[in-house]
């Protein structure tokens, strides 16, 4: 359990996948302007990260890696096909943004309008490809790629939605013409970034 | 005082729009200001009338850390003496020494930041605020004696530049700038910024030292010691309470005394400007926290979690941090709960910071910092809880 929640704890603060890794950046740009949306955005990518890491899992473990028990069975133990990884972890997280905008669409239809174009850009959030792709180098068991998807997409989540508040601040500054809009977004993201060193030392 | 107002007022026009130093308008408004009053009132169509202008307010912010300042001078000449084997040190002569390691620092702030200021001030046409003369007295403040000046003249440059004008100057930022500034620092020259070296202004091949010198801080004793008992390892390494308290040892330039910080809170909240509620959340958080990592403590093998609450308050940043930095009320929450909230959260960061993370016994300015962040997040969270309890009371 503490292993779990150790895991839980680094992947959300110390190494935060948007703002240590800067993975995910174009969405949580793009979708940071309103508080609300980035409270929807980041529920939905929490969701879609606890169901494609595990399902990534299985991928490589059933299919992909060598020696894998399907490969096993058809009886090419010499097989490694982990390097069609990318192509096949991207098909199951496209899939599964599918699965989510109808239902979402029929569930939740307030939250689909507000997300509008945002949600099937889910499938190309590289922090969704980059946590199955941290799942399968850091070895992770079938319970740890849950608590680890799902603590990155909640890292994710709390840096947009803290974001938003920030952008919303920001309105009544006073920003050079030239930094207007993505300049200073991009700025106050590396400060962002740098507030969040504080947590860089932690070892658990 | 009337030759010096007609002097301005025959270079005036100078200065208007039209005339030939149009371009430096910013500066003379600001060298009038300083010295008078301004006749301005507010544009636009929103007033409030008020004594208090950010004038008075930055003056009073000034006045409030002069006690700090003046600690500062004493305790960074007083280390040095003492690590040189003076025994009964005069404190005239170690204020000497202070004031030389302050005001080479503190010049260099005004003048690196200083430019920053007015050349943004000049390119963008806005005023210079009176605000960079807090910031220029905080930062030197909680710089180590020893930095080379080069290192405090970029920190600040970050701070002034990236940390405030690119949002627009005074009111406008985010993140403290003074803060900003020495994170920065603290990231990129971690052996300036940190370590037993860098406290105690020597040069370990020049000076005779006296034996047993460490030059660490009280933080860092405590975060080394290994056995069971923090506060014996504490009074062994010489850090009795009351010295503590008083600021009698080693750390940054201006923040080791609890007693100047208090004296330096008094003034804030009496004149109303520093909001007695983050100070008191601060307070309040590290309290609960450390507490409970009392009781966590037998079962583990880091000896800080056994550090009693009250030691957190006279260690370190923390007094500092409270008072001067943390109530800063540009980048901390503004509405009345988000205060409190953000307070209690800066006090819980510090504590987990100085406990659990083995890279930086130090943690206040790193976690007001983060604080700073999430502070318009915390506003808007009150804000709409006020909108959704107003509207239930109307709808009922």
């Amino acid at each position: 359990m503490q292993h779990y929640l150790s895991l839980a704890i680094k992947s959300i603060f110390v190494e935060n996948i948007l703002l240590a890794f800067f993975l995910g950046q174009c969405s949580f740009v793009a979708c940071s302007k309103k508080v609300e949306t980035a409270i929807g955005l980041g529920t939905a990518v929490i969701f879609v990260m606890t169901i494609t890491t595990p399902a990534s899992w299985f991928f490589y473990n059933i299919l992909l890696r060598k020696g894998a028990p399907l490969l096993m069975w058809l009886n090419v133990p010499f097989l490694d096909l982990s390097f069609l990884g990318f192509m096949a972890y991207i098909a199951v997280i496209a899939a599964m943004v599918q699965f989510l905008e109808m239902f979402l669409d029929k569930y939740f239809p307030a939250l689909y309008a507000a997300l509008g174009i945002f949600l099937p850009l889910i499938a190309v959030n590289c922090a969704v490809l980059g946590a199955a792709l941290f799942m399968v180098k850091r070895d992770y068991n079938l319970m740890e790629s849950i608590v680890y998807g799902a603590s990155t997409g909640m890292g994710w989540a709390m840096a947009i939605v803290s974001m938003a508040a920030i952008r919303k601040k920001l309105r009544y500054s006073n920003i050079p013409a030239g930094l207007e809009g993505l300049g200073i977004i991009f700025i106050m993201t590396g400060l962002l970034a740098m507030t969040f060193m504080c947590f860089s030392g932690i070892k658990l | 005082m009337r030759l010096i107002a007609d002097l301005f007022d025959k270079v005036r026009p100078n200065f208007e729009k039209g005339g030939s130093l149009e371009f430096a308008e910013p500066l003379f408004e600001a060298t009038e200001s300083f010295l008078f009053t301004t006749d301005k009132v507010t544009e636009g169509k929103t007033h409030i009338r008020d004594y208090l202008e950010t004038k008075r307010l930055m003056s009073m912010v000034v006045l409030a850390v002069v006690p700090c300042t003046l600690m500062a001078f004493y305790n960074t000449g007083l280390q040095r003496l003492l690590a040189t084997g003076v025994a009964n040190p005069s404190i005239l002569k170690a204020m000497g020494i202070g004031a030389m390691v302050f005001f080479p620092l503190y010049i260099i702030t005004l003048i690196a930041g200083g430019f920053w200021e007015v050349l943004f001030a000049i390119v963008r046409k806005h005023e210079i605020n009176e605000g960079f003369l807090v910031t220029s007295l905080l930062f030197p403040l909680i710089l180590p004696p020893t930095l080379p000046l080069w290192q405090a003249a970029i920190g600040i440059s970050f701070g002034v530049v990236i940390g405030k004008e690119v949002f627009g100057g005074t009111g406008m930022n985010i993140l403290n700038p003074a803060l900003t500034a020495r994170v920065f620092l603290f990231f990129t020259y971690p052996s300036n910024m940190s370590g037993d070296k860098v406290w105690i202004l020597v040069d370990s091949a020049k000076d005779k030292l006296i034996d047993g010198f460490s030059g660490a801080t009280p933080l860092a004793v405590a975060a080394a010691e290994t056995g069971g008992n923090v506060v014996a390892a504490l009074n062994k390494a010489g850090f009795t309470y009351s010295k503590l308290f008083f600021g009698l040892i080693p750390g940054s330039i201006g923040e080791t005394s609890a007693l100047a910080c208090l004296i330096g809170a008094v003034i804030l909240i009496w004149v109303g400007i520093a909001s007695w509620r983050t100070m008191v959340g601060c307070i309040l958080g590290a309290t609960v926290v450390s507490t409970a990592f009392n009781f966590l403590a037998p079962a583990s093998t880091n000896a800080m979690l056994s550090l009693p609450f009250y030691y957190h308050f006279v260690m370190g940043g923390f007094a500092f941090g409270t008072v001067f930095m943390a109530t800063d009320p540009v980048s901390s929450a503004t509405t009345s709960t988000g205060k409190w909230i953000y307070g209690i959260l800066i006090g819980v960061l510090v504590v987990i910071i100085r406990c659990v993370n083995p890279a930086y016994p130090e943690g206040m300015m790193l976690a007001i910092l983060l604080m700073n962040a999430f502070a318009p997040l915390i506003d808007h969270f009150v804000a709409e809880a006020n909108i959704k309890g107003r509207k239930k009371r109307a709808t009922e």
